[in-house]
């Protein structure tokens, strides 16, 4: 998984650090964004193989930093993270592209298969 | 409560319910970090290491616990929603069940959902059917001294809906179990909920257990 580069996207900041240390530990890349212009400037320098995106996020949220990724060139398939009460966000989500979604908490042996998954795909 | 003050309180608690799903994320995963670096880390160099591994894995049991009681309770605040909606009525009673069996627990009654596999849905207030059947529910712990059962079960009979909430058990006198039935808080409150419902209720003393009976619309 060494050469695995994941960008987890969340404006809960000790949640995003943490799974990204956890991820590091297991061999996968990660940067961490904590709002929609920080991510969109990583995705933008240094493209990931896969984003991990909260969908409940203020500014423009994770349904419209999804609708700026698809934009891009390069397709990036994007996670999505939900929480209670996003249901019809995540249908969304996925209707505009979204490689899959997890609920938070989420496990992180079944993010990191469809971290491997999305790869595959893409 | 008019249904503006209802969606507020639902509103409100939809949103602590959300934050407090995150908090219980963090702490899920500074303790799985934790986890994960102990198990890296040489016994020789970490004393107690196997105490510190029990006491993580005490904490995300912990948690796990907490994410299902916030859950819950944020899909209890979605209950105000919708005056209106169509409900799959073994789903309501699985939530009732969880919602109410701490108060159960403290009189140490058992609660049963007697669901049969077909699926029943009903148009109807959501929150309203909950506190109805709430309201049968306490009605019964509080005539019940200790212990026993109660047993909920769901019947379609045509356009109408029964829902019965039966006890069983050495802990209520049958003779003396709706005796005070009319000055009841319980009893007043659902009689007002069924009304509200165009729906009624009825004691059944032999059988020990409330009936509650609405129309399903479907």
């Amino acid at each position: 998984m060494d050469n695995i580069h994941v960008l987890i996207v969340d404006d809960e900041e000790d949640l995003a650090k943490t799974i990204a240390e956890r991820l590091e530990i297991r061999g996968i890349h990660t940067q961490t964004a904590s709002d929609g212009d920080k991510a969109l400037n990583l995705i933008k320098s240094q493209p990931p193989d896969v984003v991990v995106l909260d969908l409940m996020m203020p500014g423009i949220g994770g349904l419209g930093i999804l609708k700026q990724i698809n934009l891009l060139e390069n397709k990036i398939p994007v996670i999505l993270l939900t929480g209670y009460g996003s249901r019809e966000r995540s249908i969304e989500g996925m209707n505009l592209g979204a490689f899959d979604y997890v609920l938070k908490p989420c496990n992180l042996d079944d993010l990191i298969i469809k971290i491997q998954e999305a790869i595959k795909i893409k | 409560m008019n249904e503006k003050d209802i969606k507020f309180i639902g509103k409100i608690t939809a949103g602590v319910t959300h934050e407090l799903n995150n908090v219980l994320a963090s702490i899920r995963e500074i303790s799985g970090l934790m986890t994960d670096i102990l198990s890296i880390t040489d016994e020789k160099s970490f004393p107690r290491k196997e105490k510190f591994q029990t006491s993580l894995g005490k904490i995300q049991n912990q948690v796990q616990r907490g994410v299902k009681l916030t859950s819950q309770l944020n899909k209890f605040s979605h209950l105000t929603d919708n005056y209106k909606n169509d409900i799959d009525l073994n789903e309501l009673l699985e939530h009732l069940i969880f919602l109410t069996e701490r108060f159960a627990r403290i009189k140490n009654v058992a609660l049963q959902n007697q669901s049969i596999n077909q699926t029943i849905t009903i148009n109807t207030d959501p929150l309203r059917l909950q506190m109805a059947l709430f309201n049968c529910i306490s009605y019964l712990l509080n005539q019940t001294v200790i212990g026993g059962e109660i047993s909920i079960s769901p019947e379609k009979k045509g356009k109408e809906c029964l829902v019965s909430i039966t006890y069983k058990g050495e802990g209520i006198n049958k003779l003396s179990i709706f005796k005070d039935s009319t000055s009841s808080d319980e009893l007043l409150s659902l009689k007002s909920t069924m009304e509200n419902l165009n729906g009624v209720y009825e004691l059944d003393a032999s059988n020990t257990a409330v009936i509650i009976k609405i129309q399903s619309n479907k």
